[in-house]
């Protein structure tokens, strides 16, 4: 490893991040869309100046490197990540610390419950369709109606349960709403 | 704080149930929403359901659409006793205009979709009438290249102007999916970005909720309380 002066070494911080997105996404799609955008709003100059690496990514939660002096404009260039490789997504920083040990045992869960998936029915006057996922109360819906993503550029409805619950037309009829 | 997302559209406007946007924002720390469907599209779909979502103060609003000044104003009028947040839907610059000078309206949303942005007169009425400047940062994180470039610099060249004229500011993203929110911090980092003090930043995400508690005093005459 390269030797470097202790009192040169250059200060970091880690962001601790979940990707929310509609499908699954890489670690590599991801890097390149971050950097497509790092570039675009800092040009070639300022890109540089945030030092931005990824260090883990696992599918969901994330961890990511960069100057301690540049957060603020890092955490504004993740949130312009609209879509990875095709797919809407978003990117949420859960917290930003100064190692990874403490950005890991801070901010990222260790046990993920792997969303469960299904392909019920919902049937709601104007909005019908297939249950595409449900992750605890969120359910997204492959709508039948295509036009109705039309405009935000998503490929399913968002809804929760409260939305199934007390309807008439329940999905199937029972009363915890799937 | 009490942070507000001040513009956001369910289904039909756009494709998230209202308690679904509800859930989100709750997730990222909003203390309440204001869904502002548009007028020609008619109620949000699930909006009773996101009452059920707890921790949240979820607030029907509407967004009207008008093609010129005399419609605005007409539909201001009427849905001003309805609506407990009344905004509009800019862009065009004689209906940034024409809202700046209704006192009916609450907030000139999306005024910098068009390359016009406010201007000196609407800005002089927006700050006699108390209409809030909606600050829509969408183009910011949807947009790339050139056309974000012009929208940045109209952006910049008004926020001179709500300075000048201590015009009151709300930031948005003109949320039409769960994907599409982001959290108070993420918005002040974005609108620092364009020269935005954080001060002034956080002051306008909690904005919205100063603004429904006076909307929501009931009025007999001017200047008398109905408690």
């Amino acid at each position: 490893m390269r030797s470097w002066l202790p009192v040169l070494r250059d200060r970091r911080r880690y962001i601790a991040f979940e990707l929310e997105a509609e499908d699954r996404v890489g670690r590599g799609d991801l890097v390149g869309e971050i950097r497509a955008a790092q570039t675009a709003l800092f040009g070639d100059r300022g890109a540089a100046e945030n030092r931005l690496r990824m260090i883990s990514f696992d599918g969901r939660f994330g961890l990511i490197r960069c100057s301690h002096l540049r957060t603020e404009e890092c955490r504004a260039l993740l949130a312009t990540v609209s879509s990875v490789a095709g797919t809407r997504a978003a990117i949420r920083v859960k917290g930003i610390s100064g190692t990874i040990k403490a950005a890991t045992e801070k901010y990222i869960p260790q046990s993920i419950l792997q969303p469960n998936e299904n392909k019920r029915r919902v049937d709601l006057g104007p909005v019908s369709g297939s249950v595409a996922r449900v992750i605890g109360r969120e359910i997204d819906l492959c709508p039948d109606d295509r036009k109705m993503t039309k405009g935000s550029g998503t490929r399913y409805v968002g809804l929760t349960s409260f939305d199934l619950c007390g309807e008439d037309i329940d999905a199937d009829g029972t009363s915890d709403g799937l | 704080m009490n942070f507000y997302e001040c513009n956001l559209h369910a289904i039909p406007d756009g494709s998230d149930s209202a308690s679904r946007l509800a859930l989100a924002a709750k997730r990222l720390g909003y203390s309440g929403i204001i869904i502002t469907n548009h007028t020609t599209t008619g109620r949000a779909f699930g909006f009773d359901a996101a009452r059920l979502v707890g921790g949240i103060e979820v607030v029907m609003g509407s967004e009207i659409v008008a093609t010129n000044q005399r419609a605005l104003h007409a539909k201001a009028a009427s849905l001003r006793e309805r609506s407990d947040f009344l905004a509009v839907h800019g862009g065009d610059e004689k209906i940034n205009r024409a809202a700046c000078e209704d006192p009916n309206v609450d907030l000139l949303a999306h005024a910098h979709d068009g390359r016009s942005g406010i201007g000196v007169a609407a800005a002089k009425a927006a700050r006699d009438n108390q209409v809030a400047i909606g600050l829509d940062l969408g183009p910011m994180i949807w947009h790339r290249g050139a056309s974000r470039v012009r929208w940045m610099e109209t952006v910049r060249r008004d926020l001179d102007l709500i300075r000048k004229f201590d015009l009151n500011l709300m930031i948005s993203t003109g949320v039409k999916s769960h994907l599409d929110l982001r959290s108070p911090r993420d918005l002040v980092a974005l609108a620092s970005l364009l020269g935005l003090e954080r001060e002034r930043a956080v002051e306008a995400l909690a904005l919205p909720k100063s603004i429904l508690d006076l909307n929501r005093r009931r009025w007999t005459s001017v200047g008398v309380e109905l408690l």
